[in-house]
């Protein structure tokens, strides 16, 4: 799983106000965002975030509103100045571009799906759904094909020459992605894209997002505040709060060993066995079981396992991946994984 | 002896108003004051004056009196007025080509063509049958009490004007949306030329230009007319959703391909507003414009009321009344239009 580093954040800080420079020095000096705010007046928006983003992987940035995610995801193409830090893309220092260079990053290696869609209203879907490649000084003959393409991709058939407002909000989000596919970019920066989505439509575009990364393998940056779409679709899991990174990691792993309160708190009331996957709660061992009661994949998770078993704790599997077994998985163990970790020296949490 | 006698004896400034009198001449009152002989009463504190220039000038001989403010501003503007002209004159005498020749095209042009074109304009403005046939129906009535020539009249200025106006005002416009520093020095004088009632800039325009110029009233048109279309600009642009400049942003558009494909199009509900608020103006401009010159149906309302012609002066009136309704529907409907093009 160690593909390239496509993106590395290095301590980035980011203070809002009149005067950033001179309000960083308070914070280099150690100053806290409260204190800061008070005596200077100055918003810490961003503090020492380190974050390496790789290839082919869909990073998810997860906070509550007024934790800096959107800010971070907005230096990434640099809508936003950082105060101080480095952003590299793939290993080129993004902040010493010049005006044509970052443009150029802009164009051709980077796009963007917003909250809000943010879609052309005088334009059709079809001119939306090519605007990337209208922006390069394609006219509307050369990027058609490219741009229905995509736009039957995300299931838009037929309504390339309908107005945006035309539209409901989940087929506007598709243009809105189409967009960005369309831009045939390596790296896809995703502010909120689904919240202003319905709970059902939503569900249909992370499967529709998953769908795609399948296939198309790109870099995808995802914000999001909702912990269930953070799980479903993070490969990486980066936790921010207040402007700082609290854990990052694989996601299942900061479910299973979440290393601060708040985390924890966050964590407490989602169903567990949904999210958890079999390989991050089995015994690893080649040994055979000795009264195997079946095989099941390492990236099955719980809920399909308890379903399986119909309910019987007795039960032992053989976990399986590509054909060979990887480990042991009781469903006791599995019972116990269900269990929301309360503290970290937990005694249960210390067996698995 | 005047009131204010002992603020400059204390102040030792006797000998500077001794040494001079005032040049102003003597004002009415003074001479009155004079004929009835012997100076007023000294007065008591309860009648003191405000200590003005006049009542200063009472005191002390050098100091101005107030008239010879606005005689100084009148003297002033004189004395610059010729080179002011120079400069003026060349740049402005395309205004007057405009006006005269769309004037004489408007006119000399038979009115089977005249009228059909402008129907065919408000067709392709509005695509709705209904306005053309209601435009049609006040052209024609205006025609028929012979009329025509002064509405074609009144019309041509409008034209003129108002796409001058357009031409001047957007791009002042949107100069204004992408500097807050030029906003904050424009917005003054925006509200100046709103506000200041238009027969006082009427005045210093007659010095600057003959009155048989057409650029004299073309001019106090465009600078009355104006206001509404830079604002509606400016404000329309700034008011363009932010998301949607910022994806402009993230996909990597030049700011030249962000005002032409994403502020101007978004901004022009607004922009048209403001233009519809401009030929309204220049529309009751017209009229008053009709006191240096300006051909027209405000000629027919000059008419009515040196004359006492009541009834020229009421069909006048009316025939304004039908422009404006028309000039305010049809611009009303292109607006619905593009409004309608560009729901979010």
């Amino acid at each position: 799983m160690a593909r390239d580093i496509k993106i590395s954040i290095r301590n980035l800080y980011k203070v809002f106000g009149t005067d950033p420079l001179g309000a960083m020095e308070h914070v280099k000096a150690g100053m806290g965002k409260a204190e800061l705010l008070e005596k200077y007046n100055h918003v810490l928006g961003l503090q020492d975030i380190n974050v390496d983003i790789r290839e082919g992987e869909i990073t998810v940035i997860m906070g509550l509103s007024g934790s800096g995610k959107s800010t971070l995801i907005r230096h990434l193409n640099r809508l936003i100045e950082p105060t101080s830090g480095e952003i590299e893309v793939d290993g080129e220092n993004v902040l010493a571009f010049n005006e044509t260079r970052l443009r150029q990053l802009r164009r051709e290696r980077m796009s963007m799906v917003f909250q809000k869609f943010a879609l052309l209203p005088h334009k059709t879907v079809l001119e939306n759904a090519g605007m990337a490649l209208a922006v390069r000084g394609f006219t509307i003959k050369d990027f058609e094909t490219e741009a229905n393409k995509w736009l039957n991709r995300v299931g838009l058939e037929g309504n390339a020459n309908q107005y945006p407002h035309q539209l409901s909000g989940g087929m506007q989000q598709r243009v809105g992605i189409a967009r960005a596919l369309a831009s045939n970019s390596p790296i896809m920066l995703m502010d909120e894209a689904f919240s202003a989505l319905d709970p059902l439509i939503r569900s249909d575009m992370q499967d529709l997002l998953l769908e795609l990364q399948d296939e198309l393998q790109k870099t995808v940056v995802f914000i999001t505040h909702d912990l269930d779409e953070a799980l479903k679709l993070a490969d990486n899991l980066v936790i921010l709060k207040d402007g700082y990174i609290v854990q990052q990691g694989e996601p299942q792993n900061i479910l299973l060993n979440p290393n601060d309160p708040y985390i924890i708190n966050f964590i407490s009331d989602i169903n567990r066995a949904r999210v958890l996957r079999v390989r991050s709660v089995m015994t690893r061992t080649s040994e055979p079981p000795t009264d195997c009661a079946g095989d099941i994949s390492e990236r099955d998770n719980l809920e399909s396992v308890i379903a399986l078993s119909g309910g019987d704790t007795e039960h032992t599997y053989r976990v399986m991946k590509k054909g060979a077994q990887v480990g042991v998985l009781d469903m006791k163990e599995l019972i116990r994984a269900l269990v929301p970790t309360e503290a970290h020296t937990d005694s249960e949490r210390g067996q698995l | 002896m005047a009131t204010y006698d002992v603020l400059f004896s204390a102040l030792g400034l006797e000998k500077w108003c001794a040494s001079s009198e005032s040049s102003a001449p003597m004002s009415m009152q003074d001479l009155l004051t004079k004929n009835r002989g012997g100076d007023a009463e000294p007065e008591s504190l309860w009648d003191a004056p405000f200590p003005s220039m006049d009542a200063l000038n009472e005191a002390c001989g050098a100091f101005p009196q107030s008239r010879e403010l606005t005689k100084g501003l009148e003297q002033g503007f004189l004395s610059i007025k010729d080179s002011l002209s120079i400069v003026l004159d060349p740049i402005t005498q395309p205004l007057s080509w405009l006006l005269d020749g769309t004037l004489y095209g408007m006119l000399n042009t038979p009115w089977w063509i005249v009228i059909p074109l402008l129907l065919l304009v408000v067709f392709a403005v509005t695509r709705s049958w209904k306005l053309v046939g209601f435009v049609a129906i006040c052209l024609v009535l205006l025609a028929f009490i012979d009329y025509y020539e002064y509405a074609m009249q009144t019309l041509s200025i409008i034209f003129v004007c108002a796409f001058l106006c357009v031409l001047i005002g957007v791009p002042i416009g949107i100069a204004m949306s992408r500097s807050d520093m030029l906003q904050r020095l424009t917005i003054p004088v925006l509200d100046m030329l709103q506000t200041l009632p238009p027969f006082v800039y009427l005045i210093p325009l007659i010095f600057l230009f003959s009155v048989t110029e057409s650029k004299l009233y073309g001019i106090a048109i465009i600078l009355y007319a104006i206001v509404p279309v830079i604002r509606l600009t400016n404000l329309g642009i700034r008011l363009v959703d932010k998301d949607v400049i910022e994806a402009a942003d993230a996909f990597g558009m030049t700011s030249r391909q962000k005002l032409y494909r994403v502020q101007i199009p978004l901004a022009l509900p607004n922009i048209m507003a403001g233009v519809n608020q401009t030929i309204m103006m220049s529309l009751a401009m017209v009229v008053i414009a009709s006191l240096v010159s300006a051909p027209g149906l405000g000629v027919l309302v000059l008419r009515g009321i040196r004359n006492l012609e009541l009834g020229v002066g009421l069909v006048a009136g009316l025939g304004i009344v039908i422009l404006a309704v028309v000039l305010d529907r049809v611009t009303k409907a292109s607006l619905a239009r593009i409004n309608a093009s560009q729901k979010q």
